[in-house]
């Protein structure tokens, strides 16, 4: 009794506060954008708000379960909550499809998505992993097991197929630099994420260079170029960098030049091969080389137009004639572009404010990881920030058309009963292993 | 400590800039360009046009002349039709199959991927019928428009009708900066429809509204309503115009009726007429081809007012007296002696005074009322004495109406002509025409021109001892409205009324011992004057003139029967039973034998045989 309330005392009252903050700015958001005016009880059941309310409810019921645990006990059951999940993972993918993917449980008008509760289980795993006894970042045995139990959720998530998803485990980069890995391979993935998108530009503009009167494609160029700064780089070593550093900086030099090279040679292969015609299309669209309001372009066009039409302060609660179900002009107005619903009721003023919030709620998760003594709950919390973190960056760039449609949600807003229990369970958990942060030695 | 604590700022900082970024684009899609908020208004905004109904039409007293209904425009976009059962469908739409295959090539070249009108104006109850099997095919759409009807089916010609509009008057409405009219717009065409059009139509109303992704109506931003269109109130009265077309069946010529104290129009038959229906909907094509190209005897000419070169005849005898006493020529006691050498006669009294010249109508006496009229004596050289005396005289004939436009609301009115002396210069040569030359005019012929709307016109002038309110059909422009204000203009003539007093005697005189002894009516004092307008080699026209009751008029009427020989043979009982009709309600013995026998007329052809 004392342990329950002590727990209950120890809560990060800010935390849980700006979790119901967001949660229930996303239900109105939900109620507002899928109205029915035949059921305007927000609680009714037949409708997507009911049913976000009941997700919620139930959010809340096993947040408190999970409160009632004991630290150890959620540490010991990592791996076997792992596995259970991948478990799900793999009898999924003998469900019958829905929408071409092999993706939901459907048990009666409810369905469940175990990729979603994936996060929140590989999160546990990990945390447990890397908070073990003698594990260092900087073994390659200890990269190559977190790759391992990364790898293996993401590989069956991509035989649903659920691209947007396996892109969630690439956040955990953020846990693993923060561990000690290498602050290169952050800097040197940023790197190559600006090659390649450089690459996908140069190839998506169809851009040609002239070399001795030949049409030759603008990579081609692009990866001489690299070649040729990659050797300038090796003589600026030579002349200005200390003898013991230099053997250590060319291996780095060459390594990188090379990976670029492979990365830009790929790009511009897999752009023609692997691409469909419409993922080539979104591109063109993502930077502006094409305009295209009717066919691949549409969402994104539409979806800018909502977000646009909120202006400074917004239509108002119910206001909304693009993003919402009367009007349809937004697509997916209730799951990947509930921002719109939102951007369009509350306007500019309204759209800060909950980027302002989502970033205050991820930067107080690092700052609860890090007061924490144990290595689990430090781990774990940074899981739970680079998760959410990557989801909110990925799905508004999307919306704001600064990234290639991906159908990705928008945590705690956007509609999905598996999703919204997913996330809440990641909050709880670090919710609890705070509470007991003071209780644990290791 | 851990070493790696400072990365905290590291993974801080990323998610603040990535935050930044985000506030930044926001600001800018929301606040800074409005490129996408009106991106947004043309997705969700949208118009439509809500079009007014069209006014009715009422004869005097009420009663419906013309009303306005519902009906289906079928519209096809041939590229849709995709492979189909023709010879059901015709079957369907009531059409052979050449009308199909005509139809449909002429919307295949207005454009195959367009819709355009293919079956217009089909009424309600066909519509009902082929509705349930129409759907089934594709490439058909249906707009609801408004047609014509006319419950009373007479009128036909100062009606007019409506079409849709031309595209050629589309294009030089919209070139002359008159944008009102859409291209499936209907409009007046002739008549009381083409006249006052602006008000029938009404003002058509848009509604503002958002739409939703399929483009369905789901909320109303703004209304502008239509205005309906105005309701006219003619001077029609319904049986009268409806008797007289009966009266003229089988014949070809006109009458017109005028409410003396208001110039108001009571009926205006011309014929042959038609039925004003069939200016409406599907045949109408074809009705007018038959009427404008294959009808010898021209029903869609309005008679009344588009012969101005009907002369008047002896009628104008009356204009003559008058205008000769007021110039000071003659007296109403001046007396000439029936000289057939001047011109021919017949036997008759002698026409000691005005009276008695009127009576009979005599000749020699208006030859030689109009020849001082002409020659006063102001130069010795006749041709120019001539010319003093033309333009004086036709200065003042021409206050009575003649020889001018009148200013009504019947498209199309004529002068008619009363010549002056450019018209003599241009025929003759100047200096080369004198009295002698035109002396015709006397009697109404020669070039004395006079449409049947001005002779009518003459008749209320007579009737109110000189001054007349321009001729007009329309005595109120919508519920609470009122007649045009130039209708409400007293016209006086040159003629003061004193002298009237004696011709209006003269006219009574007509009727009760003189040439219109036919148009006598037992209990009312009718006042006429007969002229048989001179047609060689064929039958002359039979021409009357007349108001009733001599004291405070009712009724001014003329009549106009084309071959009718005499004017009191047939011109004479048509006005005398339509002013019974009108002043009494129905016709007594006397007059119900009258009707008989014009009912029985048939005079159409130009050697028009019968008895007298």
């Amino acid at each position: 009794m004392s342990r329950e309330q002590n727990v209950l005392k120890k809560i990060d009252k800010p935390l849980l506060l700006m979790y119901y903050a967001l949660v229930f700015m996303g239900l109105f958001t939900i109620y507002s954008s899928s109205y029915n005016e035949e059921y305007p009880e927000i609680y009714a059941w037949s409708q997507p708000y009911g049913k976000q309310l009941f997700w919620i409810v139930i959010s809340s019921v096993v947040g408190g379960v999970i409160l009632l645990m004991d630290s150890n006990f959620i540490k010991k059951t990592s791996y076997a909550t792992y596995g259970v999940v991948l478990l799900m993972l793999v009898v999924v993918l003998l469900m019958p499809p829905i929408k071409g993917a092999r993706s939901w449980f459907k048990i009666g008008s409810f369905s469940l998505q175990p990729s979603e509760f994936a996060k929140f289980a590989t999160a546990m795993a990990v945390s447990y992993y890397l908070s073990g006894i003698n594990i260092k970042m900087q073994d390659f045995k200890t990269k190559f097991t977190v790759f391992v139990l990364l790898a293996i959720p993401g590989g069956l998530i991509l035989l649903q197929p659920d691209a947007g998803t396996l892109l969630v485990f690439f956040s955990f980069i953020f846990v693993l630099y923060r561990e000690g890995l290498s602050g290169n391979i952050l800097l040197g993935g940023f790197f190559m994420v600006i090659i390649a998108v450089l690459a996908v530009f140069l190839k998506a503009s169809e851009s040609m260079g002239n070399v001795f009167g030949f049409e030759v494609e603008a990579n081609y160029l692009f990866a001489v170029m690299v070649v040729i700064i990659g050797g300038l780089i090796m003589l600026i070593i030579k002349n200005f960098v200390l003898p013991r550093y230099r053997k250590a900086r060319y291996k780095l030099t060459i390594w990188a030049t090379l990976i670029s090279v492979v990365m830009i040679l790929s790009v511009n292969w897999a752009f023609n091969n692997v691409f469909k015609d419409r993922h080539r299309s979104r591109f063109q669209i993502m930077f502006g080389i094409k305009e295209d309001r009717k066919g691949d372009g549409y969402n994104i066009y539409q979806a800018l137009s909502g977000i646009g039409s909120g202006r400074f302060s917004g239509k108002g609660f119910l206001q909304g004639t693009l993003s919402n179900e009367k009007y349809k002009h937004v697509p997916e107005q209730s799951t990947d572009f509930i921002f719109c619903s939102w951007a369009e009721e509350w306007g500019f003023v309204g759209s800060t404010l909950l980027i302002l919030l989502y970033v205050s709620f991820l930067i107080r998760i690092v700052s609860i990881a890090e007061r924490q003594r144990s290595r689990y709950n430090r781990i774990f919390g940074y899981c739970v920030a680079s998760i959410l973190f990557f989801h909110f960056m990925i799905n508004i760039a999307m919306v704001l058309g600064l990234a290639p449609v991906i159908g990705i949600p928008l945590p705690f807003f956007s509609k999905g009963g598996s999703a919204i229990l997913s996330f809440s369970i990641l909050v709880f958990i670090l919710l609890r292993l705070d509470a007991g942060r003071t209780e644990e030695l290791y | 400590m851990n070493p790696n604590q400072g990365r905290r700022w590291v993974i801080v900082l990323i998610m603040l800039f990535i935050a930044f970024i985000f506030i930044f684009r926001l600001l800018y899609i929301q606040v800074l360009d409005d490129k996408w908020s009106n991106r947004a208004e043309s997705i969700t905004n949208s118009q439509e046009v809500i079009k007014p109904a069209r006014g009715l039409i009422y004869d005097r007293n009420g009663k419906l002349l013309v009303v306005a209904s519902q009906v289906y425009d079928i519209w096809v976009t041939p590229r849709k039709i995709g492979k189909i059962d023709t010879l059901e469908l015709c079957n369907v739409l009531g059409l052979s199959r050449e009308e199909f295959d005509k139809k449909l090539q002429k919307a295949r070249n207005y454009a195959s991927y367009k819709a355009s009108v293919f079956l217009e104006g089909v009424s309600s109850s066909d519509f009902a019928k082929m509705i349930t099997k129409l759907q089934r095919y594709k490439g058909f759409e249906i707009k609801v428009n408004t047609q014509r009807g006319y419950p009373a089916d007479v009128g036909a010609h100062f009606l007019g009708y409506i079409r849709k509009i031309s595209a050629e008057k589309y294009k030089k409405n919209k070139e002359g900066g008159n944008d009102y009219y859409l291209m499936d717009d209907y409009i007046g065409i002739t008549g009381l429809e083409k006249v006052y059009e602006e008000d029938l139509r009404g003002k058509r109303g848009k509604v503002k509204y958002l739409k939703d992704r399929l483009g369905n109506k789901k909320a109303e931003l703004e209304i502008d309503y239509a205005e309906e269109g105005k309701n006219l109130y003619t001077s029609i009265d319904l049986d009268l115009q409806k008797y007289g077309e009966e009266l003229m069946q089988n014949k070809i010529g006109c009458i017109v009726a005028i409410e003396p104290s208001t110039g108001e129009i009571l009926a205006m038959v011309s014929a042959p007429t038609y039925s004003p229906s069939k200016m409406v909907g599907r045949d109408f094509a074809k009705n007018w081809t038959e009427m404008s190209k294959n009808d010898s005897l021209k029903p869609l000419i309005n008679r009344a007012i588009y012969n101005s070169n009907y002369r008047p005849g002896s009628i104008f005898k009356l204009v003559q007296a008058l205008v000769a006493m007021q110039s000071g020529v003659i007296t109403e006691n001046t007396g000439f002696p029936c000289n057939k050498s001047l011109i021919g006669c017949h036997n008759h009294e002698a026409p000691s005074n005005v009276r008695i010249a009127i009576k009979h109508s005599c000749n020699p006496y208006f030859y030689q009322v109009y020849k001082r009229l002409i020659l006063r004596g102001e130069k010795s050289n006749i041709f120019k004495d001539s010319r003093i005396g033309l333009t004086k005289w036709r200065e003042m004939v021409t206050t009575f109406g003649l020889g001018v436009k009148l200013d009504t609301d019947i498209p199309g009115v004529k002068s008619g002509n009363i010549p002056d002396t450019n018209f003599y210069d241009k025929w003759y040569g100047k200096n080369r025409w004198a009295f002698s030359t035109i002396y015709s005019n006397s009697i109404g012929e020669g070039e004395i021109g006079v449409s049947p709307l001005q002779m009518a016109n003459l008749a209320a002038i007579l009737a109110n001892k000189g001054y007349y309110y321009t001729p007009h059909l329309v005595k109120k422009i919508g519920e609470d409205g009122d007649k045009k204000e130039k209708f409400k203009v007293k016209h006086f003539t040159a003629v003061d009324s004193s002298y009237f007093i004696p011709v209006r005697e003269a006219m009574e005189q007509v009727v009760l011992n003189g040439t219109a002894r036919q148009a006598q009516i037992d209990s009312i004092s009718v006042c006429g004057k007969t002229g048989t307008v001179e047609n060689k080699s064929f039958n002359d026209h039979s021409v009357f003139i007349a108001f009733a009751p001599k004291e405070n008029p009712k009724i001014a009427i003329a009549v106009y029967v084309e071959y009718g020989t005499w004017g009191g043979t047939w011109a004479a009982p048509i006005a005398s039973v339509m002013i019974e009709k009108y002043l009494k309600g129905e016709l007594s013995e006397k007059g119900k034998k009258k009707e008989k026998r014009i009912k029985e007329a048939v005079i159409l052809t130009k050697h028009s045989d019968f008895k007298h």
